[in-house]
């Protein structure tokens, strides 16, 4: 058994140890032990390519390159994040009465499974287990997003299932008109769908069979993205799932998303040029940015503003890779690590915020938060400064390498409109933070009374996430930085 | 043989045509099963002309899953509850298939510039398949009750497996298992869903889920 298996086989004896009922103190060692495991596992494998070992297992069915390694990285960094934050968010619930031993041995079961799922996407070499992996990554979240059980949950948990499902099969048809268009010269083994034999023989594939799978890979797995036209399951169901689950979603089946679109991506620049899927990313993801603008100010809760903040980056990131210059899919692979390292503490913060009001709508939790529970309450304002691009952050030095990038480019406007968008969303962001933050406190307590603020588990964790946000943003690890540009030199074909 | 394949692939599409015009659940549902048997009919019958053998195992695969296990787990589900009739559709019956006669069209048309959609056999399944498609999504948009929206879903996952014979002589073996055994779970957690919505809201219609806005 090879590091890259003992990577994969981590999370999901996490996974089978999370159903066994135990007591409490067990069961969260035991998951965030596990997920623990699952980063050092990935840290290494990582640093086994870096070092020049190509790890790759199943007949190069699974295989670890430059982009598989930033992503395997920092979906499992995600994961044991999550992991972490949970044990103080289930406390909470557990004191209210929430969370029954069946509820944790579900939840306990269904995170590790879901870091195994998306661990999966981000090594698989097969576009087959590839979309495979994508499903597992949507079944296992429709029960997250149900974990409530309340009405809206069970709404928001039927659309995600719907939708995601609709995209599954449009990103299958994708994989099967991608196989087609071959005419025979993949083989007809499970080597015939290997990502790397696709773009060997890339020339040879039947242009406009590959077009329309590519047109249908794009849309479905930019529907799993979160990409605008396709974003519309996102709000819903981010308000729903419990926020550790919900940062899964927002960055773990973000970047594995993203990865999948990327691959489609390269395979259709070696067989068309880079102007057609590209033209494709950037269309979408500008439309993504521009959708979130309004939405972000017309907010009227504080995890769908969370979700929409999640289109626009995802937008910005396909926007990064459909320019096409090399210094943009750069800005755009720094931004997924960069936000990657910034999103949770954004989760965190405001879902410790929403758990103290028992709500995360605006109404509900009433302004002037910073009354009530400052800590979180100044947690989130720093999520908001990094999470709109302010500088001295990293994800204002990622926005502005696409922005130089881009106006350097043939899509000066498609650029210019993008920088509009990001001025607006910076406007809407802060708007909504300001008035729910900063607000004078009503003059009648939310009802309701919201808890009192402590120090507790999830409190530490949220504390870790802001210094890891903060930190990163001056010190990237340099074997990090070596990831990023080994993704980069994966985009631009040079392997 | 080709002829085989041919009436089995118009079967498909036929049944996919009375799945638009039916409003009795548990028609749609056989209607679905028979749509999967034809379309395993296909699969055995493009493994005998193409000589693939590895083809009958995902087409006993398709006939034992899809036109008997997911029929008979959505006959069950719809007993539970106890809700049997699709109410009056967004668009009636007439219009709908009407506007399903205009997607065959087009699917027809698109399936010609495929590599393998021009010539023989290949181009009616290819044809069927993307007309399929583009029904199940129609399906999808003007259907408000649950179970018909998993149906439309099916169908849609039953026209890809069709592109799939039609345009490949299908995936190889190790990811078509995979993908069915992903389909069997994801329409085992639709019904765990539908019977969750149905306690919740006594009722199985999608319309109602609508407090998400915004």
């Amino acid at each position: 058994v090879t590091p890259l298996l003992w990577t994969l086989l981590a999370p999901l004896v996490t996974a089978l140890l999370g159903v066994l009922p135990a007591p409490r103190w067990i069961k969260e060692a035991g998951l965030v032990g596990g997920l623990a495991v699952t980063l050092v596992l990935s840290i290494g494998t990582a640093g086994g390519f870096l070092a020049g070992s190509t790890a790759s297992a199943f007949d190069h069915a699974l295989r670890v390159d430059g982009l598989s390694a930033l992503v395997l990285v920092l979906s499992a960094l995600v994961g044991l994040l999550s992991g972490a934050y949970s044990v103080g968010y289930l406390r909470r619930n557990d004191a209210r009465g929430l969370v029954s031993p069946w509820r944790r041995r579900e939840f306990d079961a269904l995170v590790p499974l879901y870091v195994f799922a998306m661990l999966l996407v981000s090594v698989s070499n097969n576009l087959g287990i590839l979309w495979i992996a994508v499903e597992l990554t949507t079944l296992v979240s429709v029960f997250l997003v149900a974990f409530h059980n309340r009405d809206t949950s069970l709404e928001a948990a039927w659309k995600f299932l719907v939708l995601g499902s609709l995209g599954l099969a449009f990103a299958l048809l994708g994989t099967v008109l991608l196989f087609a268009s071959g005419r025979g010269v993949l083989g007809e083994g499970m080597s015939g769908l290997h990502w790397t034999r696709l773009v060997a023989l890339a020339p040879e594939l039947h242009p406009l069979t590959l077009k329309l799978g590519v047109v249908f890979a794009l849309v479905g797995y930019g529907t799993k993205a979160g990409l605008a036209p396709m974003h519309t399951w996102k709000p819903d169901a981010y308000r729903e799932a419990p926020s550790p689950a919900g940062v899964l979603m927002a960055v773990g089946m973000l970047n594995g998303a993203l990865y999948c679109l990327l691959r489609v991506h390269l395979i259709a620049k070696a067989a068309l040029g880079p102007a057609f899927s590209g033209g494709l990313l950037l269309g979408l993801g500008l439309l993504s940015v521009a959708v979130a603008t309004p939405f972000i100010l017309i907010q009227w809760n504080l995890k769908r503003l969370l979700a929409y903040s999640s289109v626009e980056h995802v937008g910005i990131m396909a926007l990064g890779v459909g320019l096409g210059a090399e210094a943009a899919t750069f800005g755009a692979l720094l931004h997924m690590t960069y936000h990657t390292l910034a999103k949770p503490l954004a989760f965190f913060s405001a879902g410790t915020l929403a758990q103290l009001h028992r709500s995360s709508d605006f109404d509900e939790i009433g302004p002037g938060t910073l009354g009530r529970a400052p800590v979180a309450s100044a947690l989130f304002i720093l999520a908001a400064v990094i999470m709109t691009g302010s500088p001295p952050f990293g994800l204002f030095f990622s926005e502005l390498t696409i922005l130089k990038a881009g106006f350097a480019g043939p899509h000066t406007a498609a650029v210019g409109v993008f920088l509009a968008c990001l001025v607006l969303l910076f406007c809407g962001f802060f708007y909504q933070v300001g008035r729910l933050v900063l607000g004078a406190q009503p003059a009648a307590p939310p009802r309701p009374a919201p808890d009192p603020e402590r120090f507790d588990a999830g409190g530490a964790v949220t504390l870790a996430a802001a210094a890891l946000a903060v930190v990163s943003a001056f010190y990237l690890p340099r074997g990090l930085l070596a990831l990023v540009h080994a993704a980069v030199r994966v985009v631009e074909g040079g392997q | 043989m080709n002829d085989l394949v041919i009436l089995c692939a118009a079967g498909m599409l036929l049944t996919a045509y009375l799945m638009v015009g039916q409003k009795a659940l548990f028609v749609a549902i056989r209607l679905y099963g028979l749509q999967s048997i034809l379309l395993g009919v296909v699969a055995a019958a493009t493994a005998f002309t193409d000589h693939r053998p590895h083809l009958l195992e995902s087409a006993a695969l398709t006939i034992g899953l899809k036109g008997v296990l997911i029929p008979w787990f959505l006959m069950r589900t719809i007993d539970r509850i106890g809700i049997h009739r699709e109410i009056e559709p967004f668009v009636n019956t007439p219009s709908s298939l009407l506007i399903c006669l205009g997607l065959t069209v087009v699917g027809y048309r698109v399936s010609t510039g495929l590599a393998a959609g021009g010539e023989g056999a290949a181009h009616h399944v290819i044809g069927v398949s993307l007309s399929m498609l583009l029904m199940g999504l129609f399906l999808m948009v003007t259907r408000r009750k649950a179970v018909t929206q998993i149906l439309a879903l099916l169908t849609i996952e039953n026209a890809v497996f069709l592109v799939a014979v039609g345009a490949t002589s299908g995936m190889p073996l190790v990811v078509e298992l995979g993908i069915s055994f992903d389909v069997i779970v994801a329409v085992l957690v639709l019904g765990i869903l539908v019977r969750r919505i149905v306690d919740r809201f006594e009722s199985m219609d999608v319309s109602r889920l609508s407090k998400l806005k915004g």
